[in-house]
């Protein structure tokens, strides 16, 4: 699963169309409503965490493009606070890409940026709270 | 068995004159391997080991000091979180387990000690009924490190043994103070340091007992007792032809205000709590090669057991032995499936431990304590008879 946080503008020609319907049940993803504003008929924002499959995600953001509507990311990344962390690695099993791994020499974690998905499993997963999601 | 002797007061000797050698618990595995054990035991006079893991039954005792008018405090909070106060008038036990009374859920008892022992200032809350030599009913405060009279670490029960490692067996994810388990044995969690922990290394506590100089969070402590729950056992592992050491542990103490935050750190266990990691580490003497035998014991001959926690019952399923080359290794195999295993303590702060323990003995600064008392090799262990469970 991975996690992606969007802004969807909506103009009068698409502000009409049931979009988070079709997110949830064509493309099987989870829709939190972080922040919604609306003008009747005029068009608006909606800014939405979506999680899902990355197929699917692929899919509903090119559906969105097909629709007219324009996405946003909010960039995302994860802070690794390398001076709290104490390396014991309660993250490196809740990683669902292999990101975070643990070195067997040096017994000290390494945190592969290129490879994280920003899903924040490991923030729920370290005691010492030494990773973050920033914005 | 070989016959070659060493006293505690040859070892100390050595120390005083800078000539003892002091290998850890890691080093002197090749060191054996190379000399074999009886060339071993005459080389190396001391071995050090080292856990740096979260330890729940932690906490402190602290003498806050006299206000003006007194107080005697019945209940007490730091940074509100609540201590102990059934003591004399201004004595309390803060543990590390303790809930915040904030809106905070994130924050404890171990959050508290760790910003006591970097100096910070903590927010002190008492109140009382009052009495006539003790008439304040609340007083407010400000403490520090430098503002109360003693504060002394005492833990009931560290440095465990060997612990067991956590899976989940269940369709959903649990929340556990072994950390997150995934379903469907989808990951692993292990905590004991292995071939460095203290008590593998001296699985009989030939040379631990009360009295042991230990290193407790950066500064010289005492083993006091026999941890809570101590009930030590040998547990044979079947298919491997080995037996797994397991149930012991110690009670502790050490100075709070010269602790170092290296290596005493407060955590929170998503959806479980706070607690505390506390690092320990204490030198082996290697009195005889019985000793050396065990204190170069290595991560592929210690075996633990993994224990489905999705189980609420303390009589968790097994579901079969592993060694710590395995768990270290990164994944284990369990019915045919790989799993993915994390530590919740760390094992480089565990290697630092065991350095610095052994940089200090060759300074000549820290000298090896003969154990005054040596604890029972058995010890059956009680479970509550319930009259009622909600």
């Amino acid at each position: 699963m991975i996690k992606k946080k969007a802004i969807l503008r909506f103009d009068s020609t698409t502000v009409e169309k049931p979009v988070t319907y079709y997110l949830i049940k064509k493309y099987d993803l989870w829709i939190n409503i972080l922040q919604a504003r609306f003008e009747p008929s005029l068009g608006g924002k909606l800014v939405i965490e979506l999680r899902g499959e990355k197929k699917q995600l692929d899919q509903a953001f090119a559906y969105l493009k097909e629709q007219n509507i324009r996405v946003d990311f909010l960039e995302e990344e994860i802070s690794w606070d390398k001076l709290k962390c104490n390396h014991c690695g309660a993250c490196v099993s809740i990683c669902p890409v292999g990101a975070l791994k643990m070195n067997r020499e040096t017994y000290y974690l390494e945190f592969n940026y290129q490879d994280c998905v920003v899903c924040g499993y490991c923030t729920d997963a370290c005691p010492v709270q030494a990773i973050e999601i920033i914005f | 068995m070989g016959k070659f002797k060493r006293t505690y007061e040859e070892i100390n000797e050595k120390i005083a004159r800078k000539e003892a050698v002091i290998m850890t618990a890691e080093e002197v595995i090749a060191l054996k391997e190379e000399q074999g054990i009886e060339e071993a035991t005459k080389m190396v006079d001391v071995v050090t080991t080292g856990t740096f893991g979260p330890m729940c039954s932690s906490g402190a005792f602290i003498n806050l000091g006299h206000s003006d008018p007194l107080i005697r405090m019945q209940k007490v909070w730091l940074n509100d979180v609540m201590a102990y106060a059934g003591l004399a008038a201004v004595d309390i036990y803060l543990g590390a387990t303790q809930l915040s009374e904030s809106e905070r859920s994130d924050y404890g008892g171990g959050h508290v000690i760790e910003e006591f022992i970097r100096g910070k200032e903590i927010r002190l809350k008492a109140v009382s009924s009052g009495t006539d030599c003790y008439p304040a009913r609340e007083v407010e405060a400000i403490i520090s490190k430098e503002t109360v009279n003693q504060a002394f670490m005492v833990n009931p029960r560290n440095t465990y043994q060997n612990y067991n490692v956590a899976v989940n067996q269940s369709a959903k994810t649990i929340y556990t103070y072994m950390g997150i388990l995934l379903p469907e044995l989808g990951n692993a969690s292990f905590s004991t340091s292995g071939q460095l922990s203290p008590l593998i290394n001296d699985p009989d506590l030939r040379t631990i007992g009360i009295g042991t100089r230990i290193f407790i969070g950066g500064t010289e402590g005492y083993v006091i007792w026999e941890g809570t729950q101590y009930s030590p056992k040998a547990m044979p592992v079947l298919e491997k032809d080995m037996v797994a050491r397991m149930g012991a542990s110690l009670a502790l103490i050490g100075d709070l205000k010269k602790m170092n935050p290296d290596f005493i750190q407060a955590a929170y266990i998503s959806g479980y709590g706070v607690t505390l990691y506390v690092g320990i580490g204490i030198p082996i003497p290697i009195l005889d090669e019985d000793i050396m035998r065990t204190a170069s014991i290595r991560n592929e001959e210690i075996y633990t057991e993994i224990l489905d926690y999705s189980c609420p019952h303390p009589d968790k399923p097994s579901l079969g032995w592993v060694n710590y080359a395995e768990l270290r290794s990164g994944q284990i195999d369990i019915k045919g499936k790989k799993i993915p295993t994390s530590s919740i303590s760390s094992y480089a702060k565990a290697r630092t431990i065991a350095h610095t323990l052994k940089e200090w003995i060759e300074k000549g600064e820290y000298f090896l304590q003969e154990p005054i008392e040596f604890f029972p090799s058995q010890r059956e262990l009680h479970r509550l008879k319930t009259t009622r469970v909600y």
